[in-house]
């Protein structure tokens, strides 16, 4: 486990720090952010002398050391657009990604498991079908769609809910539906194969030649082994919904990290981008690794040894 | 029923666990905040929230529609545009070079102390050093000193006549030298303090920016006691934000946005036509466009009527000249090339192989695309060839300031100076010292450093009406039209939108 551990963390800082210089040199492709900080009205000395002053004259190498010096004491610097440490820009974006994404998970696991389940046990069924085809629906619509077409419904003709925005629990239905509907399809879908998959092994027709009533061999057998591909599904998701929230974000102005990327990109605002992706690059590391621990808490005969690290 | 074995039921223990965490943290996260909207709580939808409440750092307009009710200007403009006073009672001109104003002595920033013209001086001197780096040095860098010249008035001395001063002064926000000293920028910008009508109470980040009114304003009061505003991206959000009765005010919508909002038994469009000009702007320098005919073509080839009328619903306003009526340099009656397609179409004929090289039209995704096809294609229709070329703002707007060389050939933009005056549109776009211009013409150079050198007004307008004659006949520029702003509104709220695009709140009027 120590030896597993220490080899994972090692290749953690690997990416991280190559996810690091990937995304510095990547924007710095991308052009100079001075042009869209000044007034139409300044002049080319106007635009030097800012330029100078936001430190973007200087070489790239130079820049580049000092984001780095920066990094090792965990300084990610200062927004000059947003006129605020990048730390304090994305700690206040944090809570709400991560409210979104619970809520999410929240209906992509309680509606989709739950169906993936009824799809493999009535395999076949006309009720299966059209349980599918809906599934293939959620999954088909553009959050960008699925969202205003929400808020119209439940906000604006309905006026059960509040249209965007935070404020209590009620805020965050919606956008964990519209969200969450993408990541149902998924885990049906999974939840599904795995079930159909272990159906078809021979424990389960000795357990029913056995007499164990449906219920318990669901629960007791099937559950479990069915479980592992979810997990990572599960895991895959969660990086998913904390990345993929953007659009949701923006339909629904919640103030979540993807909102916020989206407009940093478009701002050039170089360093908080660098910010929110190094902490993407961080959680989908950590949700990995997170994973394969629980694969050994649901499934003993899988061994944290390192050896296939 | 399903029955969990142990070691499931101890990882189900601790998923809920998990939950029960996660649910404790929603709960504070998203600590709860009335979410009605209405007189007691005014809530404006912004587009962003604001890059900075210091009002003279970021200067776009998601910041100054907040920091503009948390700050008073200099001077301002009233509902009909016209210079009115609001710091400065009054002023006058002492010579060319030095302007002296009258300050007021009955005003008092948020946290009681006196407004006083060291604070008005301290607040010309930090906008104008460079060393600060605001981005709005280069409205003010003519300003070369500021003296308290007595117990109330405040001298400013420019760099030669500069006839804009006043028009720059509207944006020039007086900020308490006692407090930005004693907290520093970042402080400051955290948490701002002015004397406008609005006090500063909270900034939530990327939630809203909460103000409370200022009762003891020397001014015209404001009818709401709060006002949030919040940072809601989606124009189509904004809409249903407002037809659900959750904000009050919303900004940038299009006109089918207005359109739907009309049928709101909640809501109502407000717009107004503000100083920003829709333009085409051709690189001379370039072929086709080094032969002034083709260049005429293109002006007799655009239907501005049809662009207003049939793309933008009719808000905004085809202009002749590169002006707006709410600028100063407004010469009525000048002639632009008509829309004339035969003729256009003719001219490209007749230049053969020159009028079928490829043109390059450049434009951002900031703009409406809407637009930008129909110039295509009415320019198509004449014959020209015409290829959309879209990048990231940034990159367009680098292009867009760098020479004749490389500035595309044709470009679509839209202009405003923020100052409702000819020198900060004409001069920028033309004069040869400036990145945005890709025109060479002496004569119009001359003119415009004369307009911006006198203090008399007549001759100002004598030499810009000159300068929108010869844009009309040598086409380095294609006025568009005069653009609207709109807003979507609650049905009650009473306001008039001006040209420079603020939102006074104190402006505002409620009648339910």
């Amino acid at each position: 486990m120590a030896g597993f551990l220490a080899r994972r963390l090692a290749q953690a800082l690997v990416t991280i720090f190559g996810v690091a210089t990937l995304i510095f040199f990547l924007q710095r492709l991308t052009g100079d952010p001075t042009y869209l900080l000044v007034p139409e009205t300044a002049t080319p000395a106007d635009i030097d002398a800012m330029r100078r002053s936001l430190g973007f004259d200087r070489p790239l190498v130079v820049q580049y050391a000092s984001f780095l010096a920066d990094l090792l004491r965990f300084d990610l610097g200062r927004s000059v657009i947003q006129n605020a440490p990048v730390t304090t820009i994305i700690a206040s974006r944090v809570p709400y990604t991560l409210a979104l994404a619970a809520g999410a998970l929240l209906v992509a696991c309680g509606i989709g498991i739950p169906v993936g389940i009824a799809m493999a046990l009535w395999r076949d069924s006309v009720f299966a079908k059209a349980l599918s085809g809906l599934v293939l629906a959620a999954q088909s619509l553009p959050t960008f769609w699925s969202g205003i077409l929400l808020i119209l419904v439940f906000a604006v003709t309905l006026g059960w809910l509040p249209p965007s925005a935070t404020g209590g629990i009620s805020h965050l239905v919606l956008p964990s539906v519209a969200l969450g509907l993408l990541s149902m399809a998924t885990f049906a879908r999974i939840t599904r194969t795995a079930l159909l998959d272990e159906l078809s092994r021979d424990y389960v027709r000795t357990a029913r030649a056995r007499g164990v009533l449906p219920g318990r061999l669901l629960g007791r057998h099937l559950a479990r082994n069915a479980a592992i591909p979810v997990i990572t599904v599960a895991a895959l998701e969660i990086s998913n919904l904390l990345a993929g929230a953007v659009i949701v974000e923006t339909v629904f102005a919640w103030p979540g990290l993807g909102q916020v990327t989206v407009q940093s990109i478009l701002a050039r605002d170089f360093l908080v981008v660098q910010g929110v992706v190094l902490l993407g690059a961080f959680v989908t590391v950590a949700l990995n690794l997170a994973a394969d621990i629980l694969y050994s808490v649901v499934d003993p005969r899988i061994r944290l040894t390192g050896a296939r690290a | 029923m399903i029955r969990f074995p142990r070691q499931s039921e101890a990882i189900m223990t601790r998923i809920q666990h998990l939950l029960a965490g996660a649910a404790i943290a929603l709960t504070v996260g998203l600590a709860a905040s009335p979410s009605m909207a209405g007189r007691d709580r005014f809530v404006v939808d912004l587009v962003n929230e604001p890059s900075s409440l210091d009002p003279q750092v970021q200067w776009n307009p998601d910041s100054y529609y907040v920091y503009r009710n948390i700050f008073d200007n200099l001077v301002t403009r009233d509902d009909k545009g016209a210079l009115a006073p609001e710091i400065a009672t009054a002023w006058k001109q002492v010579s060319d070079t030095e302007m002296e104003f009258t300050i007021r002595d009955d005003v008092t920033f948020h946290d009681g102390k006196k407004l006083t013209p060291e604070d008005v001086v301290f607040s010309v001197k930090r906008i104008t050093d460079p060393k600060f780096g605001s981005p709005q040095l280069g409205q003010f860098n003519k300003i070369t000193d500021a003296v308290a010249t007595g117990p109330n008035t405040v001298k400013l001395v420019t760099d030669g006549a500069y006839p804009a001063l006043l028009a720059q002064l509207v944006k020039l926000s007086i900020v308490p030298k006692h407090v930005v000293e004693a907290v520093g920028k970042d402080a400051f910008n955290a948490k701002p303090v002015g004397s406008g009508p609005y006090v500063f109470a909270d900034w939530s980040r990327g939630v809203a920016v909460t103000l409370k009114r200022n009762d003891k304003y020397w001014g015209k009061k404001a009818p709401f006691p709060e006002v949030a505003f919040r940072a809601v991206p989606d124009a189509s959000t904004r809409v249903a934000n407002l037809q659900a009765g959750s904000s009050d005010l919303g900004v940038s919508l299009d006109s089918d946005l207005a359109a739907q909002i009309k049928s709101s038994p909640k809501a109502k469009p407000l717009s107004v036509l503000t100083e920003r000009v829709a333009y085409l702007r051709l690189n001379p320098s370039k072929p086709p466009f080094d032969k002034g005919d083709i260049r005429r073509a293109v002006a007799m080839a655009i239907d501005k009527e049809a662009l207003v009328q049939g793309i933008l619903g009719g808000y905004d306003k085809a202009v002749p000249e590169m002006l707006t009526p709410a600028h100063f340099g407004w010469v009525e009656g000048v002639e632009a090339p008509a829309f004339d397609p035969k003729k256009a179409k003719q001219i490209v004929e007749a230049a053969g192989p020159a009028g079928q090289q490829e043109i390059e039209l450049s434009t951002a995704p900031v703009f409406d695309q809407r637009i930008v096809q129909a110039v295509q294609q009415m320019l198509a229709d004449v014959g020209l060839n015409v290829k959309i070329n879209m990048s990231d703002m940034a990159s367009y707007l680098k292009r867009a300031q760098s020479g004749p060389e490389s500035t595309p050939a044709l470009s679509y933009g839209r202009w405003s100076c923020a100052c409702q005056d000819a020198d900060g549109v004409l001069f920028p776009l033309m004069h040869n010292s400036s990145g945005w211009s890709a025109y060479r013409n002496t004569t119009t150079d001359k003119l415009l450093e004369a307009a911006r050198a006198t203090l008399n007004q007549d001759n100002r307008m004598a030499a810009y009406k000159q300068v929108h004659e010869i844009i009309a006949k040598e086409v380095p520029l294609i006025p568009l039209y005069q653009s609207a702003i709109i807003y979507g509104a609650a049905k009650p709220l009473v306001w008039q939108p001006t040209p420079n695009e603020s939102m006074f709140l104190n402006r505002m009027d409620w009648k339910e």
